[in-house]
């Protein structure tokens, strides 16, 4: 047996181990590290088809979901990674392959948000006579889903034309500020005419309805709460747009428009002067991006039921490119994978972290270790990782920066694909 | 005439680096343009792809003038270029460096490319092909997936001749190809250069400093001199005229060179 029949053959034995771990102890919300670790694992490292995909399959259909319908934070937590992870893809997009350092990119976030939110909530009533709104859920919310896209790409496209004149660190701040611009006029529009709702922000924000979900799992003969059947909609919802971004992405990464992209990120001069359209080429970069934000946006707001210019601010952007730097620019896999370590870390790890540290004072833990002894009673109340969350990103980040600059995952230009295409050659 | 260049002037502040050149370069020639270091050959070879707008002049190529126009669509005319210090995209790889050039020579839109329609795979199919052949003429089939970044120096300035060639040019410019190589390797570039000429049926603008190369391999050469022509021939006029040598040699040299030659 080769190493990949090996690996093909363990990945799904490990693969059921951290799925039956976190089954076993649902509320123990950070056995989901495990388990999305090696979903990660099995994106890297060669293994036979059916094992990969009938594993991975396996974990985001069948293993968090179940463990999800018993500890519903799960669910929420996989459904910030997804958003986040769309996120990074989108800005990946623009900074990872394309070189555009954009430092606004939330703000397309708000633009998706916001187009759901002003109309599936009572908000456009407004400025739009006649009471028609909120809109309901059904088919609003996902028409709505598409027309975030159209926004946020279009906006992309406004911002990009001249803005993407400029290089460099002056893309950058003027990005930065654009970004800024957003968030102010959300925070702005609530006079003369009340758009936004101001720093308020608008509330509640329709969703789409869940009874389908809850007639399945009836007639599979599951009595499922109604918040459970949200979480697992939004959970399914988050999860298929995801995929169907990862998918899109890698299309565009492997057709001329990714080619032309990293080229011109490698080098513009040389990138014209081979044919390749200089700023059609960033304001498509730059309104792909944004159109990935702008459809998680939409889902953001329904999720949240609340919407403000406070989700939308400029360490949204940088935490979005923290994301894609971590994970390694360029680099799809690094992306979510990036994604899904700063998620976690900032609201899984370390606030058990803190969770833990405070369990050891307030039961007055001893540690003996012989030569030192220390009473946890003692510790001070200050000492909380989870306050900390920025300084340890930073000290992560800088870190990064000295020993793996590339990211965790470095981007790798295809190989298969030219296989392949050589054996097309040959027949 | 296929190319030509009408009274181009390029300054850079106070630094006038291209003044008044007059070339026209003949379909199927070999054209050098050599001169001193700084003389303003590079940005001469700037202005005719539009790196650098010219200040005044004109540069017609195949009856259509050019200048002004951007980079891109210089390159869509058929007007491709080698650079002086190497431009790849180090991060891409040899098969993917070409596959590049041949991005206006597919016209699948984004949809296209995102719903993987039969027109993306028709026609990525078809510019893979070509580069995969081209890449066999220039001998790099078993390199393809290499990054360019890791390539040998002298592959590397291969490459650029290939990523240029995988344009589809009928102009080809190549900015000191023989740079940093050895009297042998250059000898080999030299019969190299005829070679493409000729099956790709290409005129060549060359910027050289390897003498013997200039001498042997161009039809005509111009002489470039701060930034004006001093001189333009055939390569044994310009070997004796004197005001070549000079700008080469400096004044003191011209007897010693013409008593030589």
């Amino acid at each position: 047996m080769n190493r990949a029949s090996v690996q093909s053959f363990l990945y799904p034995l490990l693969t059921l181990a951290s799925v039956g771990l976190l089954w076993i102890f649902p509320d123990t919300t950070i056995l989901l590290v495990p388990v999305l670790g090696i979903l990660f694992a099995g994106t890297l490292i060669r293994l036979h088809r059916w094992s990969r995909w009938s594993s991975m399959a396996f974990v985001l259909l069948i293993g968090i979901p179940v463990a999800g319908l018993e500890n519903s934070f799960l669910f929420e937590l996989f459904i910030q990674i997804g958003i986040y992870a769309a996120l990074a893809l989108g800005l990946n997009i623009v900074v990872g392959m394309a070189g555009l350092l954009d430092l606004g990119y939330a703000a397309f976030f708000a633009i998706g948000a916001y187009t759901w939110a002003i109309f599936g909530s009572p908000q456009a009533n407004q400025f739009i006579e006649g009471g028609h709104f909120p809109l309901p859920g059904w088919p609003y919310f996902y028409l709505f889903m598409a027309l975030a896209v159209i926004t946020a790409a279009l906006v992309g496209v406004l911002i990009g034309l001249p803005a993407l004149r400029l290089r460099g660190d002056y893309l950058a701040i003027v990005t930065l500020g654009l970004g800024e611009v957003v968030r102010v006029l959300a925070n702005n529009l609530d006079h003369p005419v009340n758009i936004t709702n101001g720093p308020k922000g608008i509330s509640p924000v329709e969703r789409p309805p869940v009874d389908w979900i809850l007639a399945i799992t009836d007639r599979l003969g599951l009595t499922l709460q109604t918040n459970h059947a949200v979480a697992l909609f939004f959970y399914g919802l988050v999860l298929v747009v995801m995929l169907a971004i990862v998918l899109i992405n890698r299309r565009l990464d492997r057709s001329r428009f990714g080619r032309a992209w990293v080229a011109i990120r490698e080098d513009e001069i040389a990138a014209r002067s081979m044919g390749i359209p200089l700023l059609r080429t960033k304001v498509l970069a730059f309104a792909t991006g944004a159109a990935f934000s702008g459809v998680m946006g939409a889902i953001f707001s329904a999720k949240q039921l609340f919407v403000s210019p406070e989700s939308f601010t400029l360490l949204q952007s940088i935490t979005i490119l923290a994301m894609v730097i971590l994970g390694g620019m360029g680099s799809i896999q690094g992306a979510l994978l990036g994604a899904a370590a700063v998620t976690l870390l900032n609201i899984e790890v370390l606030k058990s972290l803190s969770e833990g540290l405070n369990h050891l004072r307030q039961t007055g833990f001893v540690l003996d270790l012989g030569f030192i002894e220390y009473n946890f009673a003692n510790l001070s109340s200050q000492l909380e990782p989870a306050k900390y969350e920025r300084m340890i990103f930073g000290l992560i980040m800088v870190l990064m920066m000295i020993f793996r600059p590339a990211g965790l995952i470095p981007e790798t230009r295809h190989k298969l694909e030219l296989e392949a295409r050589r054996k097309g050659k040959a027949s | 005439m296929s190319l030509v260049i009408r009274d181009i002037t390029k300054r850079f502040g106070g630094l006038v680096a291209v003044d008044g050149v007059n070339l026209e370069v003949q379909r199927g020639e070999i054209f050098s343009v050599i001169g001193p270091n700084g003389a303003g050959k590079t940005s001469l070879f700037n202005v005719l792809t539009g790196v650098y707008r010219p200040d005044c002049g004109t540069i017609t190529w195949e009856g259509r003038r050019i200048s002004r126009l951007a980079p891109e669509s210089i390159a869509r005319r058929g007007v491709a270029r080698t650079f002086q210090n190497i431009r790849l995209f180090g991060a891409m790889t040899v098969f993917e460096n070409v596959l590049v050039a041949q991005h206006s020579h597919a016209s699948y839109s984004y949809l296209d490319a995102m719903f993987r329609t039969r027109r993306f795979h028709r026609q990525e199919h078809r510019i893979a092909r070509k580069v995969m052949d081209l890449l066999d003429y220039f001998g790099f089939a078993e390199k393809a997936e290499e990054l360019a970044r890791n390539l040998p120096y002298g592959d590397q300035r291969r490459l650029e001749i290939a990523r240029a060639l995988a344009l589809e040019p009928r102009l080809l410019l190549l900015d000191e190809p023989a740079a940093g190589m050895n009297p042998k390797e250059t000898d080999v570039l030299r019969d190299f250069i005829r070679t493409i000429r000729d099956d790709f049926s290409l005129t060549i603008l060359l910027i050289e400093h390897h003498m013997n190369m200039v001498m042997s391999l161009s039809d005509r050469v111009a002489v470039l001199d701060y930034g004006r022509k001093i001189a333009e021939g055939q390569p044994a006029e310009i070997r004796r005229n004197p005001a070549v040598i000079e700008a080469y040699l400096g004044a003191s040299a011209i007897g010693a060179v013409t008593t030589d030659a």
